[in-house]
């Protein structure tokens, strides 16, 4: 292909292309069989799995079968469930005690739907390309705009993980454990994952993290919702909230920034090429990324349910942290809904550090062009593992730091993500549109429609922002 | 582009051995063809790091439009660190 440059002066190997070659039936087969890895074995463990599920359940019309869907199921439910953070849940508390039931139902639905829009793109580009989102914008954008975005990115994931560790601190202490030893914990689970040395254990024991989302469906139905409010609220959009406008876009920002950030396309695209997904398996990785979606929805509508009582008794909830909400939710939900929501809290936090920690480690090491998977050993790939535990206990530190300004990062860290989305955005939907790199993979009229009306919403919703920022009376303070 | 959708390639074990006829019930990782036969050619770390896609030509339009976005983004930040001020200095 006449635009892509060859990299190698050293073999046959070529330049990247897209294709879905079968490595022992390439030209350079014997050129590679002296030099694979460990994280070429274990790779071929998990696709070995998957080739023989899919010829078992061959009879099955779609996908293979649901052990092939067992054993793709992965980057999508993470990467829902892992921005189902603690800021985001507390976004969501937040618009559940400031405004009830009404039009915030159907609108997290809708954010929810935008991040699949912009999710299911990864799946496809990890599948075709086996290469990161880092790599791919560096690769062909070249270093001036590579820099630029791996700067969004890193600022939004270490405020991003600033504020997992105040969701797990403030999440232990409505038990009366200390922060030291809250944030620790968090450490210690963070440290015990990346250390399996596998993509596939790694995965699992995050997912069965994840599930623990779903605490606050039980908190919510303890406030005893009324479901046909609700039900009325997702067919109608009210009632619509009132009050100061700039106060409803801020909550709109946050309820976004709670959904669609860059993280979350750096991560799952990484994820889906360690995990070793190929382009036959895209069907299921959109289910994937489906099943995640319709998890994180009804996990965070359930958190906006939880906090109703407040709105109903008139309580200010606009300055709550995690435990101050759980604290004030107990009249309502008994002792037990207050703990299953301080734990939801925990858990969201201990999830996304998780994700976040390793969506940066995935982003450096693509970009330093170090080893890059969770299926290499510590000792092959320690810049790639460094990274994730060093980001993880800055953020750490710096929540245990007193009279650290962390309401700064709180106020501040889903905003960010919806202002640094459109570029993100951009680079995505460049890259998913670039034959050199996708193929016959390309996306069709109605992904790009609907990926750039995402973005000019998101572009919108950041210049009203902007406005009500620089002129406050403009939307009525 | 090739297309991948046969089985055939897969590692096969003459006798059938496994649970499932035709396909190992383990696979033997330490024979590099099996391994080979697993992966595509770019999924192999010493194919992929040999390798790069280059860079695209980027026209006028989306050189305006990554220009437009960078300064938007910056713009946006400034905005950003006004109104915490603003909230932070409100809550004392």
């Amino acid at each position: 292909m006449a635009s892509l440059k060859k990299d190698s002066d050293e073999s046959s190997f070529g330049s990247a292309r897209p294709t879905t070659e079968i490595a022992s039936a390439s030209p350079v087969a014997r050129d590679l069989i002296g030099l694979l890895t460990h994280e070429d074995l274990d790779r071929a463990r998990d696709r070995w799995r998957v080739t023989r599920a899919r010829w078992k359940g061959r009879g099955a019309k779609r996908f293979g079968g649901l052990r092939v869907l067992w054993l793709l199921v992965g980057p999508g439910v993470l990467v829902f469930l892992g921005e189902n953070d603690a800021p985001s849940m507390l976004s969501y508390s937040a618009t559940g005690a400031r405004f009830g039931v009404g039009f915030f139902i159907p609108f997290v639905v809708l954010t929810f739907v935008m991040g699949l829009i912009v999710q299911e793109m990864t799946v496809r580009l990890g599948a075709v390309t086996h290469r990161g989102h880092a790599e791919l914008i560096f690769d062909r954008f070249g270093k001036f705009w590579g820099f630029f975005s791996m700067g969004d990115l890193v600022l939004g994931n270490f405020l991003t993980l600033i504020t997992e560790f105040i969701g797990i601190r403030a999440g232990l202490g409505f038990f009366g454990i200390r922060p030291a030893v809250a944030v620790g914990v968090g450490l210690i689970v963070v440290v015990a994952a990346m250390t399996t040395g596998r993509y596939w254990t790694w995965e699992r024991i995050t997912l069965g993290l994840a599930i623990f989302n779903g605490l606050f469906i039980p908190a919510a139905i303890l406030a005893r919702p009324d479901w046909s409010a609700v039900g009325h609220a997702m067919l109608t959009w009210t009632p619509l909230p009132t009050g100061h406008s700039s106060e409803i876009l801020l909550l709109i920002l946050a309820d976004i920034g709670a959904t669609v950030t860059p993280w979350m396309i750096f991560f799952q695209q990484s994820a889906v090429v360690d995990k070793g997904m190929q382009p036959r398996d895209i069907k299921a990785g959109r289910f994937d990324t489906l099943l995640g979606a319709l998890l994180a929805t009804v996990f965070a509508i359930a958190a906006i349910l939880a906090t109703v009582p407040l709105f109903h008794h008139g309580i200010d909830a606009s300055q709550f942290q995690a435990a101050q909400f759980a604290e004030a939710l107990e009249p309502w939900i008994g002792h037990a809904g207050a703990a299953l929501f301080a734990l939801g809290i925990f858990e969201a936090g201990i999830v996304a550090a998780i994700a976040i920690s390793t969506s940066s480690a995935y982003a450096f090491g693509e970009v330093l062009q170090t080893g890059h998977s969770l299926n290499r050993p510590v000792r092959d790939a320690w810049p790639f593992y460094s990274t994730l535990l060093g980001s993880a206990c800055a953020a750490a530190g710096l929540v245990l730091i007193p009279h650290a300004p962390l309401e700064f990062v709180v106020l501040t860290v889903n905003v960010i993500a919806v202002l640094a989305m459109p570029p993100a955005l951009a680079f995505l939907i460049l890259l998913v549109n670039d034959r050199d790199v996708m193929g016959e993979h390309v996306n069709g009229f109605w992904a790009n429609a609907a990926g750039i009306a995402v973005t000019v919403l998101l572009v919108c919703v950041g210049i009203g922002f902007g406005l009500a920022t620089v002129f406050p009376s403009l939307l009525g303070g | 582009m090739k297309s991948n959708e046969s089985d055939s390639r897969f590692p096969v074990t003459p006798q059938g051995d496994g649970p499932v006829h035709g396909i190992a019930a383990k696979p033997d990782l330490k024979d590099p063809q099996v391994v080979l036969s697993l992966l595509e050619t770019d999924q192999v770390v010493a194919a992929k790091e040999k390798t790069r896609f280059g860079r695209r030509n980027l026209s006028l339009g989306v050189r305006l439009l990554l220009w437009g976005l960078r300064i938007y983004v910056v713009a946006m930040l400034v905005l950003v660190v006004v109104s915490v001020l603003r909230a932070v200095h409100s809550m004392h």
